[in-house]
């Protein structure tokens, strides 16, 4: 089995896991629990939430909460300063190129009559520094643009996006990391508030966090006990914290090692499939090596997809499936390429399991496949 | 007191003869097993079935209502010939009945009843009418009120439902059902059950070209049906090998009446193998290019096994409300590709000659690749909603 589908979900590392099932049995008491035993899983509870910090060096000026994902901590970020900061201003800025529990959000607080202005991306999937700068002004109390394309690798430049969005002082900076945690060098401290999915990094899955500025403060999404502040109700998973606590950690501490080693496979894969007529590059040059999107000019990538697969070799098409079952990538679109290229993308995504000899394997088979199947 | 059996009459029965014995037989097995676990008794005589039922009849009805074979389906209570006993029963009947109007309609099927049936008529509403604020209406009653005289007894009904009509499961041998899932193939499947045909289903599958989630798709279609025929059995087809010679050997237009024709063998040909005794399609005419009647015929000749096509002359609207019915158009919407989606040829022959194809087929060998398919052939059997096994070689997730 060849697994390129990283960016999608990662197996748990096992000392995760491990860790995860000690604590399940060991740690037995409710943290919103008063007596000895809630006081004790509290106590651990607000260990993870300081390791997980210090993993990114904001224990001193962010706050944490535990989310069921990216998804989740998207929703209830956005939606929630966006509700609670209304009086100060009705425009909201955000990539085109987001992913959907973002972008749907956004779309969802345009019916509810805020201003909102999707920032287009250049060829490379970049947002340029320059478009905010001209979208921005004094009623802009949210700007939402993602560190790494989920799709294509893409990497915003972050510093030199949030100077901008720090000019102006009623604005807060969000960004979806999920596909940059570990992977891509983030000024984590200039983002105001950032998600992240801790599958994507080894952890357990449904799992994530919201990390944000002391100072911000969300209106609710659940109505409840008031546990996290008061901003995310419902019992925390102490064990699950503790895990994701171990991954983060782990994954921070991995990175100068995992980076050559993915840089490694994708340059392989780009210099062999770049000697391809069918192949081109959605990728730009300086993406993150761990996502190489590619579009195929006269083959199905579906056909080619579900022949892989059939190889047991996994990667992924678009990720969004319309309902004709003509699925087209929205961000390939918004990177001007053509609707043909925009319907026929495969993205493959690395992790430090993945090695050189799989890449070959993948390269073999992948030729085998492109000569065996008939153009679209 | 209250209804305590439900009376069946028979579908299409009076048109049958010295089989009716068998087809009554036939039917009576499969209501036993369509309520098995309600602990009702079957008995028949000749013109009916009764079901005596414990409690509540409505789920009881709900099943009935899927077996093939059965026209009306009566709420019932036994009652007796003595006349006086009878019109107690027949007064304390119409209490738990709402309305304002009633109407009391006797059928005398023993003749040697010594009232006839509009003696029966008065003695019942006389009774009535004497001891409720009930008043007649012979034109729009609220309530009618059935009285069946037979030999051993007085059946009373006021309450009549309808079935699937048709006949008796099984009654009418098998067929080799073609289905792609798509919206009409299974509601082409669904008129065959209610008619008693039996089905076994092949499906043309093309991988890589079609996903296997295709297979999902189909026997998701096919625990729908399993409502109607409690187990059936799905052929998958490995196509590609045969579909990639089409198109490499013959010219564009033809490639999907061949394909068709090709289709049409490999469904006889595994047919015959299950003791099919036809092959059934979700074929219109006139939807696509492949169905009309030009088409058709051509198609056809490859075959002297009937080909039943139970929509050829349905409009589509009423074949999407009928799949609404039955509840597969949610899941043939679904966004799978088959195999006839696949390859579109920009302008298929819509008036394909029978001898055109012949010259076109004379120039590769499809029989051999015929029976590879047959021989690869994969097959499920779901049975009451569930996979139970893969009959040949079976898929192992790696």
């Amino acid at each position: 089995m060849i697994y390129f589908d990283n960016a999608a979900t990662t197996s748990p590392l096992p000392e995760v896991l491990s860790l995860y099932m000690e604590k399940c049995q060991t740690v037995i008491g409710n943290s919103s629990s008063t007596h000895a035993l809630g006081r004790k899983a509290n106590r651990e509870l607000d260990e993870a939430r300081r390791e997980i910090l210090a993993s990114f060096g904001l224990e001193k000026t962010h706050n944490l909460i535990f989310t069921s994902g990216a998804t989740e901590g998207n929703n209830l970020s956005i939606k929630g300063v966006c509700k609670l900061y209304k009086n100060r201003g009705n425009k909201i800025i955000v990539s085109s190129v987001e992913h959907p529990s973002v972008t749907n959000v956004f779309k969802e607080l345009e019916k509810e009559g805020f201003e909102v202005v999707y920032l287009p991306v250049n060829e490379e999937g970049k947002v340029l520094p320059s478009s905010l700068e001209e979208a921005m002004d004094n009623k802009t109390i949210l700007v939402s643009i993602m560190g790494v394309n989920n799709e294509v690798g893409s990497i915003n430049d972050m510093n030199a996006l949030a100077d901008i969005v720090h000019k102006y002082p009623k604005a807060l900076f969000h960004s979806d990391l999920t596909q940059a945690v570990s992977k891509v060098k983030m000024p984590y401290n200039k983002i105001d508030m950032f998600t992240y999915s801790t599958h994507k990094i080894g952890g357990l899955r449904g799992d994530g966090a919201l990390i944000y500025l002391k100072k911000i403060q969300f209106a609710s999404l659940f109505d409840g006990g008031g546990q996290e502040g008061g901003f995310r109700s419902g019992t925390v998973d102490v064990p699950c914290a503790l895990s994701h606590a171990l991954a983060v950690k782990e994954a921070m501490k991995s990175m100068t090692r995992k980076i050559p080693h993915v840089k490694e496979i994708y340059d392989y894969l780009k210099e062999e499939l770049g000697k391809l007529d069918e192949v081109s590059f959605n990728s730009p040059i300086d993406g993150s090596p761990f996502v190489l999107n590619i579009s195929l000019k006269h083959k199905k990538a579906s056909v080619i997809l579900e022949a892989l697969s059939e190889r047991e070799i996994y990667v992924s098409s678009v990720s969004a499936c319309s309902s004709k079952g003509e699925p087209i990538s929205s961000v390939l679109l918004a990177m001007n390429r053509s609707e043909g290229d925009a319907r026929n993308s495969l993205r493959l995504s690395f992790s430090e399991s993945n090695t050189i000899n799989e890449a070959q394997a993948f390269m073999k088979e992948f030729m085998d496949i492109l000569e065996r199947t008939i153009n679209r | 007191m209250n209804y305590d059996s439900l009376m069946i009459h028979y579908g299409e029965l009076s048109t049958k003869g010295e089989n009716r014995k068998q087809f009554i037989r036939e039917l009576n097995k499969n209501i036993r097993h369509a309520i098995k676990e309600f602990g009702c008794t079957v008995t028949n005589d000749h013109d009916h079935t009764y079901v005596k039922f414990p409690d509540d009849p409505m789920p009881i009805i709900d099943r009935l209502q899927k077996v093939s074979g059965i026209q009306r389906i009566s709420l019932v209570y036994k009652s007796s010939r003595d006349i006086e006993t009878l019109k107690k029963d027949a007064l304390e009947l119409i209490k738990l009945e709402e309305g304002k109007t009633f109407k009391v309609v006797a059928k005398r099927g023993d003749k040697t009843y010594p009232l006839d049936s509009h003696g029966v008529n008065v003695a019942l509403a006389g009774m009535i009418l004497r001891n409720t604020e009930l008043k007649v209406d012979v034109h729009n009653p609220d309530i009618v009120l059935k009285a069946d005289v037979r030999k051993d007894a007085v059946y009373l009904s006021s309450h009549t439902y309808y079935g699937a009509g048709g006949y008796p499961l099984g009654m009418n041998g098998k067929v080799m059902m073609m289905l792609s899932g798509g919206i009409d193939s299974p509601v082409a499947a669904y008129l065959l059950l209610r008619r008693g045909i039996r089905i076994e289903c092949i499906h043309f599958a093309a991988p890589p070209y079609t996903s296997d989630a295709v297979i999902d798709k189909l026997t998701d279609i096919i625990k729908q049906l399993n409502v109607y025929q409690e187990d059936i059995k799905l052929n998958i087809i490995p196509f590609t090998k045969l579909q990639l010679a089409i198109y490499q050997n013959v010219p564009e237009p033809y490639c999907i009446t061949i394909m068709r024709r090709m289709m049409y063998r490999l469904a006889e040909k595994l047919g015959k193998y299950h003791h099919c005794i036809g092959i059934a399609n979700g074929e219109s005419v006139g939807q696509v290019a492949s169905q009309t009647l030009d088409s058709m015929i051509t198609i056809n000749n490859v075959t002297n096994f009937p080909v039943i096509r139970p929509l050829a002359v349905s409009d589509k609207v009423d074949i999407i409300k009928m799949a609404g019915n039955i509840g597969t158009f949610d899941i043939s919407i679904r966004p799978y590709e088959d195999c006839c989606t696949i390859f579109k040829p920009k302008k298929p022959k819509t008036k394909p000659r029978i001898d055109e194809c012949e010259f076109y087929e004379s120039k590769f060998d499809w029989q051999t690749m015929i029976e590879e398919c047959i021989h690869d052939v994969k097959s499920i059997l779901v049975r009451d909603g569930e996979v139970v096994n893969f009959a040949e070689k079976e898929q192992q997730p790696s």
